[in-house]
């Protein structure tokens, strides 16, 4: 199992001042959706990819405010559409995948 | 002559109201479409922060109506502005003038089955909050296990939620939860209890000494995540899964009792007389107050007021604040 | 019966000559560019099968019945069948008895492509014999019946509801000279054949016309003035056609031979798309039929502007139209000449580039086929049923009740059935799930497999191979059950309408079946809008862009359709309708396996 979830260590501390988030603002030219995600994590509790592969359109949209890479979790989605089924903030999360896939850079 | 006002809804916003109003030297006329008066608190078993017996709070409410006409069950049929009055028709045939009426219609509990992934009316084990209110009690509830050794907690249900139609935070759901938590455990202290939130939001005096307690001295579990599906084991436990949000990861529990913590909406009969008043419908499904900020109790039409959580989720002592100001509104209304 | 002219010939012919030349020429080089785009098998199957007698024959007769006749628009219309049928077919008759006279009466001019057309002019007292006046009254009637047909097409254009139809599309410039020229074509060669009747003969509607004409212009005069703007009318008419949706007449007569060699869209625009495209005739029926046009929104993004889009090659508005659409799949079922909406938007949505490319390498086999093993019977639950657990939990009771061994495969979660990817627009990513799958199905030795999700069921009987193994969606299942007696059904007095879920019916064409198992434990009341032209719930995976705020107005237009039964609960059969019924429903919402669950003793 893979894992990406974040550690907190010194050497990759996040600098706000620094963050790189044109893939951020990019992605939020067509979908400003993404902007109301309150973190709540019911897309990834009910992933079904998120069992081998640590999927999670939380952490994606976190990573991407960070400046984080997320290529390698989009991959394991399987467009089922189920968290967009539990999201209560009704973000359109397979158009905003479907978007990030296009527009991110290869792994 | 006494100045007759009518006042929808005999909960405890509506019985405080009445007391008031007839301590003021106004006749108020109470209508209350069940048989017992109290609403949501009558059958709640204890209130925060203080741990009150709800009982006790709705028989001295109660107690305070002597000299007040009540009208149980009874619904209001229709109302009609006359010139400076209101002509009200009852469900019971009756007719009556009176000078202002007082909306203490309450709220409504969010259906819990709405959200089909919670499985409510599905599975043998998951209640709501009012329903482990009613067996605390001491109302005989077949979903209640034995001897539970793991119970959760699902907050949010129906609240900020797009989906099921309320963005709103019910705002009382959090305290509610982490106080039938402790309750729960010390119930059954060898249980384990699970509290599943979003975003504890415990703003009330005490209240944080309540989430303290919960977690220092009562040892329950408080996982920042949502709740997103629900299954059944073999043996027909309760299967939860959602996400550690702060570790990062999925999590599951298999439990004996899962509670959802249903929010509030407003009233369905409240909505159904606001047409007749002209009175307006805010975005969140409430009646709309004048502002929201000194004018809540004003319905913007003359001689109609508001009190409780008809405009909004409200706190018990809340509630009762707002009753009081309401019959002193009223009064110097009917006084003008 | 006289030939006028020695040389056969006038003038008025040339624009007539310059349309038709023009049309023809680019009909050519349409019907070659369209064979050179096929792939080589595809071209070769086309071939193959034009010069095979029986779908030759049913090529025939479906261009017959469909270009000509409209019978499928007046099984749906009559009073639209009517008028296209009238046009079209009239249309056909008269160059048909035209040629029929030049055969007849003057053989050798019959390598003039002009005569058959324009025979009144050249010819001179034909109805003199009963041969000429029998085929004079016949083409007088067959433009009688054209004229009708126009009329009730200008009628139509002011006033579209008195067809039925509350919305058209908005003719572009060049299609309003071409509707214009069209009109005009008729009632100009009413007014030609009349004025030259005295000379030519005529029957019942050009000779009394004539004689009228003669009380008030007494000369000859006007004869030619109308013929030539006859023959300008058709020439414009067919200079314009290709570029306006009337070249829906001969792509239409390509695209059912296409269609009956087994064709299929291959790419977004060449070829076969091309052919759909090129055969919208724009009558707006789909703007009506989309669920999307609910309170009027969204209503330039059916396919009838998808294809006028295409055409034009807006790739923006193509891409929007292609995204927003839930692929419910009822302007197909409802269009005329058969233009694969949702088939069209997947192949669009193929064309777009991704960077990050699928990869289910870290999947953990090993469990699932551990998860799947065990009995002949496979329960395929699908993603979408975790969220609904009152059908998964329906449904093991049943087979509890039955007492069937089965294996829920995905019980604890299982691989999504590549569907919901598929119609994204991502061929490749789908088909590793639908390897992935079946590898687990074949792999854990079952003979059955059940689906109670359309969304599963109709990628599984499309696109899995699965040798050996049943699939069967579980209304079938459980009345097999019931047949043998392993469920008994009681019959309950409540009434229940049907929904038919959009995957189900229109895309796998279950429609009885359902119907058959909830009558056996419910009552059943239709909605006005029913089976292959239920409304969709709004909750489709289909669309990629309608977010949650735009469906509502779906869904509530969905459910009015269903409360207009006056059924006491609404029955579906797929979870995603019943999650997004659920939400703003009135009544209660329930899946098929739930019912009959109550019901069975």
């Amino acid at each position: 199992m893979k894992d990406f979830g974040f550690t907190l260590s010194p050497s990759s501390a996040v600098s706000l001042d620094k963050v790189d988030s044109r893939l951020w603002h990019k992605l939020l030219e067509t979908s400003p959706d993404a902007a109301v995600c309150i973190s709540c994590g019911s897309c990834s509790a009910s992933c079904p990819a998120a069992r081998w592969s640590g999927m999670s359109i939380r952490k994606v949209l976190l990573a991407l405010q960070r400046g984080q890479s997320v290529a390698p979790m989009l991959s394991c989605c399987m467009l089922c559409g189920k968290c967009t089924m539990v999201c209560p903030r009704g973000i359109n999360t397979r158009k905003l995948i479907l978007a990030l896939c296009r527009i991110c850079e290869k792994p | 002559m006494k100045e007759k006002v009518l006042i929808i809804g005999g909960g405890i916003a509506g019985m405080e109201a009445a007391r008031q109003l007839q301590a003021l030297g106004c006749s108020p006329l109470l209508v209350e479409k069940e048989h017992g008066l109290g609403g949501h608190v009558a059958r709640w078993h204890k209130l925060f922060p203080d741990m009150l017996s709800a009982e006790s709070l709705v028989t001295e409410l109660e107690a305070g109506l002597s000299g007040v006409t009540v009208y149980r069950h009874t619904e209001v049929k229709s109302i009609n502005r006359l010139k400076d009055s209101y002509s009200v028709k009852l469900s019971n045939g009756e007719n009556l003038v009176v000078r202002a009426v007082l909306l203490a219609t309450g709220f409504r509990l969010f259906e819990a089955a709405k959200k089909e992934e919670y499985g409510y009316g599905v599975y043998d084990h998951v209640v709501t909050n009012a329903d482990l209110e009613a067996w605390m009690n001491g109302f005989p509830d077949e979903r209640m296990p034995e001897a539970p050794r793991a119970v959760g907690f699902v907050h949010c249900v129906g609240s900020r939620d797009i989906k099921a139609g309320n963005s709103q935070c019910s705002k009382v759901c959090c305290m509610t939860a982490v106080k039938q938590a402790i309750e729960m455990r010390e119930r059954y202290p060898q249980a384990e209890v699970y509290c599943f939130y979003m975003d504890l939001r415990l703003f009330g005096k005490k209240y944080e000494d309540f989430y303290i307690g919960a977690q220092r001295d009562f040892g329950i579990h408080f996982i920042r995540g949502r709740v997103s599906e629900v299954g059944e084991t073999i043996d027909g436990r309760v299967q939860v899964k959602a996400e550690d949000t702060l570790l990062g990861k999925p999590v599951k529990v298999i439990l004996d009792l899962l509670v959802l913590m249903s929010g509030m909406v407003c009233n369905p009969s409240a909505s159904a007389l606001a047409p007749q008043l002209r009175l307006e419908i805010d975005s969140d499904g409430f009646l709309r107050s004048r502002d929201n900020v000194a004018g809540i109790l004003e319905s913007g039409r003359p001689g109609i007021f508001y009190a409780g959580a008809c405009t909004g989720t409200k706190t018990v002592p809340e509630t009762l604040a707002e009753a009081r100001a309401a019959a002193l509104r009223i009064y110097q209304y009917l006084q003008a | 019966m006289k030939e006028r002219f020695a040389t056969g010939f006038d003038p008025f012919v040339i624009p007539f000559l310059i349309g038709m030349g023009f049309v023809l020429a680019y009909c050519a080089y349409g019907i070659l560019r369209i064979l050179f785009q096929l792939s080589r098998e595809d071209r070769r199957r086309f071939l193959l099968s034009l010069v095979t007698p029986a779908t030759a024959l049913k090529n025939i007769w479906d261009i017959f019945c469909n270009c000509l006749l409209h019978v499928k628009l007046w099984k749906r219309n009559r009073l639209l069948g009517f008028m296209h049928s009238s046009i079209a077919f009239g249309w056909f008759m008269l160059i048909l008895l035209g040629h029929v006279e030049t055969v007849l009466f003057v053989p050798h001019r019959i390598n003039l492509f002009y005569y058959p057309i324009f025979f009144n002019y050249f010819v001179a007292e034909t109805d003199a014999t009963l041969r000429g006046a029998a085929l004079f009254f016949l083409m007088d009637f067959f433009l009688l019946l054209i004229l009708v047909g126009i009329a009730l097409a200008i009628i139509k254009r002011v006033r579209s509801r008195w067809f039925g139809m509350r919305r058209t599309t908005r003719p572009s410039f060049l299609d309003t000279i071409g509707l214009y020229s069209l009109w005009a074509i008729f009632p100009l060669r009413l007014l030609a054949e009349s004025f030259t009747a005295h000379i030519s003969g005529g029957s019942f509607l050009t000779i009394p016309m004539n004689w009228i004409f003669r009380q008030f212009f007494g000369n000859n005069l006007y004869m030619l003035p109308c013929w030539w703007a006859y023959s300008i009318a058709l020439c414009v008419f067919m200079c314009v056609l290709p570029f306006t949706r009337y070249m829906h007449i001969p792509a239409e007569m390509m695209l059912i031979p296409l269609r009956n060699a087994g064709l299929r869209i291959r790419h977004p625009r060449k070829g076969f798309a091309r052919v759909e495209v090129l055969s919208c005739p724009g009558c707006g029926v789909c703007i009506d039929a989309c669920p999307m046009s609910a309170d009027k929104a969204n209503l330039k993004d059916c396919t009838v502007y998808l294809n006028r889009q295409i055409r034009r090659g807006n790739e923006r508005r193509i891409r929007e139209i292609s995204d927003k659409c839930l692929l419910c799949g009822k302007c197909e079922e409802l269009c005329q000449v058969g233009v694969e909406g949702p088939a069209l938007r997947i192949a669009q949505r193929e064309m777009r580039q991704y960077a990050v490319e699928p990869d289910y390498a870290a999947v953990d086999m090993a469990a699932l086929r551990e998860a799947a093993s065990g009995s002949k019977v496979l329960y395929f639950a699908g993603c979408m049923t975790q969220l609904t657990p009152a059908v998964g939990k329906a449904f093991e009771s049943l087979m509890h009740k039955a007492g069937v061994a089965y294996t829920w495969m995905d019980r604890e979660g299982g691989l999504c059935c590549g569907r919901p990817m598929l119609v994204a627009g991502r061929r490749d990513a789908a088909q590793k799930l639908i390897d992935r799958n079946t590898e687990l199905i074949l792999s854990s030795g079952a003979d059955t497999l059940v689906l109670s999700c359309p969304i599963c069921y109709r990628i599984f009987t499309e696109a899995y191979h699965l040798p050996g193994v049943r699939v069967v969606h579980y209304s079938r299942y459980l009345q097999g059950l019931v047949l043998l007696g392993r469920l008994k059904l009681e019959k309950s007095d409540i009434c229940y309408v049907y929904h038919d879920p959009c995957e189900l019916g229109r895309g796998c064409g279950i429609y009885a079946e359902p119907r058959k198992l909830l009558g056996q434990a419910a009552m059943i009341a239709e909605a006005p809008q029913t089976k292959g032209e239920s409304i969709c719930c709004g909750g489709s995976l289909g669309s990629i862009s309608l977010d949650f705020a735009a469906r509502e107005a779906i869904t509530r237009h969905a459910l009015e359709n269903l409360y207009a039964s006056h059924a006491d609960a609404i029955a579906t059969a797929c979870p995603l309708c019943l999650a997004t019924f659920s939400r703003y429903a009135n009544r209660p919402v329930r899946d098929l396996a739930e019912i009959i669950d109550r019901s069975s003793v």
